[in-house]
């Protein structure tokens, strides 16, 4: 093959592109392990003298990290149920039970899924304040699922479409209801659209901003990254807390990636071309 | 596997099976109900928590509403008439759409030249692509962090990386020089967008048929005429779909402002998403803020619904 012969040459003259967009990571880490004396020299080429593993400790304890992960965890598993309860029944029946009204109901899926979260976020509010729910985990997971359910039955739809109708005809011969054959059939089946709706909902709830930033006030229910923003304003001056900081907030994820990255990619590219 | 078997059970069965029934009621109507149930547990979270927002948010633009649980009359169009006399929203507006512009060049930019380079690679392919896709695993919001540093005057990357090799007078206020700030902050949001775009493109590159590069090479073609004459016209369809979701991403842009310069200085880097934040939550003018949610859905609703057309016709 004539491409392989260029496998070298790209892979050079990649390296230096790496290294631009690696950059800030690897700044961000060397820096967190520096004192704050190492820090304001103010050379991103020095290597720390010692490396200051206590940052992390003292990160840690001061921005409270262990509550923000719990948060983080508990938002992100409420919102991951909460998305299969929800999505994949709805796109079960919007693929493959013809109803009258069902076009119609599509393209309010599609609708819903064009209105930017930012445009209805006042009445959101007071919805939310109405049932009591704001500075509560489970406003937040509501608020979040509904922002997150357009796109996830089109995503379901998408995948379940594909399965051929006979399937079903089969099991409804055989006296099986729809939930059944749902739950029986097409779920076991459709484990990739599981792992993309899994996916694309778990990373998207564990990095968003903007509902946090309306919906969860005092710093004990708050996630991680407006825990972080919170803690690297009030200790802006203290550089080796907020790199340290930032550093947490990052590294489970991308840890995490690294060691499920096919499935992730995978997971990540259907779900965004399906979607 | 699994699957195969199912659809052999499946076939097998529909072969013998008699023709389908539904009973006396005609499909449409037996099957209603059953539809409903299931998608009863969606249409409730996404009835309460997102369709009454958008009709309250309509009603919402018609009244003076000055917060949250005060009483509110109707002013008619008094609030649309308040927006565009308001020059913070015409530079809003004007700056989202150069936000949005500078988003597909850098993002879908850097991804398409990416995945171009990237989808050649065999043994080194899966290294690129988890090595560049990082980025993107991380929260806007703390990229906002991450980069608000890297643009420290003092002690960022940036410039003491540019003093330290040689290139002092390069250094800049890169988030308090006004024409510089919005910029900056597109960049640490594009960093953290191209990824995606990348992942999208090399998927759309494998999508290509093999056999069309060795017709054009027995042609005679070089790399460069089966760039623009196999490759490009083999994204198209793929070119269009990052290019509308790296213009829904950059209407959606938020935390990484925010955070990093929350609109300033002097309104620079406000965007509609910041100035919604803004007069709804800091200055508690709902009406108008209701004013402009209608116009950023406006916004989302034109940029699907145009690339939508323009994928169908070149599907025809």
């Amino acid at each position: 093959m004539s491409m392989r012969s260029r496998e070298w040459p790209v892979a050079l003259a990649l390296g230096p592109v790496l290294v631009l967009v690696l950059a800030p990571f690897v700044w961000l880490i060397v820096s967190s392990l520096k004192s704050e004396e190492e820090i304001g020299r103010a050379d991103p080429f020095e290597w720390p003298a010692k490396l200051m593993w206590q940052n992390y400790l003292d990160a840690w304890r001061i921005g409270g990290f262990g509550e923000l992960v719990g948060n983080s965890f508990l938002n992100v598993a409420g919102v991951v149920m909460l998305m299969l309860v929800t999505c994949a029944p709805a796109g079960y029946a919007l693929a493959k039970i013809p109803f009258r009204g069902r076009e119609w109901m599509f393209y309010a899926v599609i609708f819903g899924m064009t209105i930017p979260i930012q445009a209805i976020v006042i009445p959101l509010y007071q919805v939310l304040s109405a049932v009591g729910l704001i500075n509560s985990l489970t406003g937040i997971v509501l608020a979040q699922v509904s922002n997150g359910i357009p796109f996830g039955i089109f995503l379901m739809r998408s995948f379940f479409s594909n399965v051929p109708d006979e399937l079903v005809d089969a099991a409804r011969m055989d006296g099986a209801s729809h939930l059944q054959i749902l739950t029986k059939i097409f779920l076991p089946i459709s484990a990739p659209a599981v792992m993309a709706l899994v996916i694309i909902s778990a990373l998207s709830t564990w990095n968003d901003f903007f509902l946090p930033l309306i919906v969860l006030i005092s710093p004990q229910v708050q996630t991680i990254p407006l825990g972080l923003v919170r803690f690297a304003g009030t200790y802006a001056s203290e550089y080796r807390l907020v790199f340290s900081g930032t550093v947490i907030s990052f590294l489970p994820v991308i840890l995490l990636y690294i060691l499920t990255q096919r499935r992730f990619t995978e997971g990540l590219t259907q779900g965004a071309i399906k979607g | 596997m699994r699957v195969q078997a199912l659809e052999n059970i499946a076939g097998g069965a529909a072969e013998t099976s008699p023709p389908r029934k539904w009973g006396l009621l005609p499909a449409s109507h037996a099957n209603v109900g059953t539809a409903f149930w299931l998608m009863a547990p969606a249409i409730a979270v996404y009835g309460t928590f997102t369709l009454v927002p958008i009709a309250v948010t309509f009603l919402l633009s018609f009244t003076n509403s000055a917060g949250f649980n005060t009483a509110a009359d109707f002013v008619g169009v008094e609030n649309y008439r308040k927006a565009m006399q308001d020059p913070i929203v015409w530079q809003a507006l004007w700056q989202t759409v150069i936000w949005l512009i500078y988003h597909v060049v850098l993002a879908g930019g850097l991804g398409l030249a990416l995945a171009l380079a990237i989808a050649r690679l065999r043994r080194s392919q899966v290294f690129f692509r988890t090595a560049f896709f990082l980025p993107h695993l991380v929260s806007l919001a703390v990229v906002g962090v991450i980069w608000a540093n890297i643009y420290d005057p003092f002690f960022g990357l940036l410039n003491t990386g540019l003093v330290e090799i040689g290139l002092g007078s390069w250094t800049q206020g890169w988030l308090s020089d006004p024409s510089l700030v919005l910029f900056s902050v597109n960049v640490a949001s594009s960093w953290q967008g191209f990824g995606l775009y990348m992942l999208l493109f090399i998927a759309g590159l494998q999508d290509i048929d093999p056999a069309l590069y060795d017709a054009a090479e027995v042609d005679g073609a070089n790399g460069w005429q089966k760039l623009i004459h196999v490759t490009l016209p083999g994204l198209r369809e793929v070119m269009t779909f990052v290019m509308s979701l790296a213009m829904i991403n950059g209407l959606k842009g938020f935390a990484t402002v925010f955070v990093m310069t929350n609109g300033g200085p002097f309104y620079q880097s406000e965007l509609i998403t910041t100035y919604i934040y803004r007069l709804a939550f800091q200055s508690q003018q709902h009406g108008l803020a209701a004013v402009l949610c209608i116009l950023l859905s406006l916004f989302a609703i034109t940029i699907t619904v145009a690339f939508n057309r323009w994928r169908a016709r070149m599907a025809r």
